[in-house]
């Protein structure tokens, strides 16, 4: 049980590589928190900050409100699981598992029950007798993983821990992560480029980008309040459409479309400063309102491409050469070539700056 | 272009049956998918195709010839991996280039008509730009692009294409998955493709085999597949999260039919089930047993009772996705899962009554294992 702090942390790796940039966040107590990011974000480095692998260039890190900077990594009372092993090649998983309650001095029957019980958790329980190099980049990372919930830590660091999983395994080990989570009350901290786990598994979802914090909210903020294109673009699947708009007035955008421009309504009133300004206006996938006939203030997009999946159907629209998609119903039927009208309803549409792109409405900073 | 038929085709390797007597004949010009785990034998099925290996038993054809015999460069079909394997001293434009210039058809083409071919295929995959540089100047998943180009530069008889955007990112296999359907539409080729990714499947093709060590499960279009699928097989490869499978026993009580599972529900339904129940249930500890299917999003979860029928079960644990939080329970032998809206905010150990709707219940014989 600990809360963790982050104030103002910079990694600078050398001269001017600037890997993180004045990182600031809390986890609370028994929080599961996601650094979320594309590779290179400054998720990783952050986490090997926490976990006390590298040094802190600037600014301080507390667990329960006291700096630990100085403190080595055993003495942080942290666990962790990396995506690469690590795992000791001479010992058995059993043993592998073991360790870190061996080298702690607890009591042989204890580390018996914890290491059976965890193993079969995360369906290891077939392979306790055999060496890391028997098993598969999948199981070996589960191995890891096993030895860093073994230990009740009151701090588990997670980075990329489900990688090297195949797509089943991994939905079933991401649910076990979180009722594991959930039985021993520790505050962790999951590193992922995988939007949807971040999602699926995080109480607070922190997205970063080229080392800087982008947003900092629960998976509804981030899905239905981003704080810049970036977030928007990069939470949902498929991705939010981006359009070319113009302010007209505090609740109207026009959007281009093919010929004249249409008027969108938005719910919220956009900033003065920006009337008349270009802006990006943003709707998901999943908020297009499709029709087949013309219909006011419809923009008018070409189907390229129409894919059943079974509860939906996802359509690839073009739009003067912007592709678009738009996930309708299984009985909205429509061909290749054919010509679709999109609307959305007004609170389901983003507005961005066009040059910084910071949310101009709907977004929780 | 031509069409693509297996005749009760077997392929064993020693004593191991790698294919056991698989049928099924793609007609010109269709977009024909193997849907199956790994080690189902859906490379196997293309290998065999490509001539790369021999079958044990059975006939194949591409158009009206039977090229059992034949070998790999006199079947002329053109086969993509899911490994790039490009050229790394080569340029993107070579590498693509690679196959129009093979021996055998050195004079084929002019340098302007393979320049055309090159540009015609890397436009249509957006790759065009790149024709210069060299291959470990390049992202993954334009990799994946290039070695996608490679394989479809050339006019075959048929493309063979064995999960050629699995290590793509997620957001990128959205984008490569509807690329690919368009490039077919364009080329209008016999594609036969191999993926584990049950969207894939859906999303692209005009029909889908689903393969199960080494046995078609069932042949269909995409509708089919995931409305009406064959066996518990098909249905829990269609759909994320999978169907829930739950064997329970048919009781009769009172002129009417219950569905029970000891300990956990029991409700009515129709007599008229009956009959096509009794025909896949068997027997076990002396009772009439069935396999029931049921998706996640048909099962109800509430807060209160809902009906007589609503059983109560504690939250093992739950998951968020972007439009709905997936509820797990654990039953004996396996977990069953239900969808309920992001508010609805349970934790591990809440009881919650669970109630399953008797009208998209789907009835199987056994045959996948049940586990947790």
């Amino acid at each position: 049980m600990s809360t963790v702090e982050v104030k103002h942390v910079w990694k600078i790796y050398g001269e001017d590589v600037v890997a993180v940039k004045d990182v600031n966040f809390l986890c609370e107590n028994e929080e599961f928190v996601a650094l979320l990011g594309p590779s290179g974000c400054g998720k990783s480095s952050t986490l090997r900050m926490l976990a006390g692998l590298e040094e802190v260039t600037k600014g301080e890190m507390l667990f329960d409100g006291k700096v630990v900077n100085d403190l080595s990594p055993r003495d942080r009372n942290i666990a962790l699981a990396f995506e690469s092993y690590a795992l000791y090649p001479p010992l058995t998983v059993y043993d592998n598992i073991g360790f870190p309650l061996l080298a702690k001095g607890v009591d042989k029957r204890v580390i018996d029950q914890k290491v059976r019980g965890i193993a079969e958790d995360l369906e290891l329980t077939e392979v306790l007798k055999r060496k890391p190099g028997k098993l598969s980049g999948g199981q070996q990372q589960r191995v890891s993983l096993a030895r860093a919930l073994v230990r009740d830590p009151s701090v588990l660091l997670l980075d990329e821990p489900l990688s090297h999983m195949d797509q089943r395994v991994r939905v079933v080990i991401r649910a076990r992560i979180r009722r594991i989570h959930d039985e021993l009350h520790t505050t962790t901290i999951y590193v992922t480029h995988d939007q949807e786990e971040a999602v699926a598994l995080a109480d607070k979802i922190i997205v970063m980008s080229m080392g800087l914090i982008q947003q900092v909210g629960t998976a509804d903020d981030l899905l239905n309040l981003p704080a810049n294109q970036f977030v928007a673009g990069f939470i949902g699947e498929p991705a939010m459409n981006f359009l070319e708009g113009k302010v007209e007035g505090p609740n109207q955008v026009s959007v281009h479309s093919g010929g004249t421009p249409v008027s969108w309504a938005v719910k919220e009133s956009i900033p003065k400063s920006h009337e008349n300004s270009p802006v990006v206006v943003g709707v998901r996938p999943e908020n297009i309102k499709a029709s087949k006939e013309p219909v006011a203030s419809g923009v008018k997009t070409r189907v390229d491409v129409v894919e059943y999946l079974g509860e939906e159907r996802s359509l690839t629209l073009s739009l003067n050469g912007t592709i678009l998609k738009a996930m309708v119903p299984i009985d909205f039927l429509v061909k290749e070539s054919e010509s679709i009208w999109l609307t959305a309803a007004p609170e389901d549409v983003h507005i961005f700056d066009e040059k910084s792109g910071k949310a101009l409405i709907k977004f929780k900073s | 272009m031509a069409g693509v038929k297996l005749e009760n085709v077997t392929m064993k390797y020693g004593n191991m049956v790698a294919l056991n007597n698989v049928s099924f004949d793609c007609p010109e010009g269709e977009f024909f998918t193997l849907l199956g785990p790994s080690g189902a034998g859906k490379t196997t099925t293309l290998e065999l195709i490509a001539g790369i290996k021999q079958p044990t038993e059975g006939q194949i054809y591409i158009g009206d010839q039977m090229v059992n015999h034949f070998t790999p460069e006199d079947r002329d079909v053109a086969m993509a991996f899911e490994n790039y394997a490009l050229y790394p001293q080569f340029t993107v434009y070579d590498n693509i280039a690679f196959p129009l210039r093979a021996p055998r058809r050195k004079k084929e083409l002019t340098p302007i008509q393979e320049k055309e071919r090159v540009l015609e295929i890397t436009t249509l995959l957006g790759i065009e730009t790149f024709l210069d540089r060299k291959p470990d100047q390049l992202s993954g998943g334009q990799k994946q692009r290039v070695s996608l180009a490679r394989a479809m530069v050339r006019r075959p008889q048929a493309y063979l294409l064995d999960e050629p955007i699995a290590h793509l990112d997620a957001k990128l296999k959205i984008s490569a998955r509807s690329t690919l359907k368009q490039l077919a539409h364009q080329l209008g080729t016999t594609i036969l493709y191999v993926t584990h990714n049950y969207r894939e499947a859906l999303g692209l093709s005009d029909r889908i085999m689903a393969i199960s060590k080494g046995n078609v499960e069932q042949i269909g279009t995409p509708e089919q597949m995931y409305e009406t699928p064959a066996t518990d097989f098909v249905a829990r490869l269609m759909g994320d999260p999978p169907i829930n499978l739950v064997d329970v026993e048919i009781v009769s009580e009172n002129d009417r039919i219950f569905l029970q599972a000891e300990g956990i529900f029991r409700f009515p339904v129709d007599k008229g089930l009956l009959s096509r129940m009794e025909e896949i249930s068997w027997e076990e500890e002396g009772k009439r047993m069935v396999r029931i299917g049921v998706r996640p999003k048909n099962v109800r979860i509430s807060m209160e009772r809902s009906s007589d029928n609503a059983f109560e079960l504690p939250v093992y644990v739950t998951v968020r996705e972007a439009k709905s939080t997936v509820v797990t329970f654990e039953l004996t032998h396996n977990f069953f899962l239900g969808l309920v809206d992001n508010d609805l905010r349970l934790k591990v150990g809440d009881k919650v009554w669970v109630e399953i709707d008797q009208n998209n219940l789907y009835f199987f014989k056994k045959s996948v294992e049940l586990t947790k």
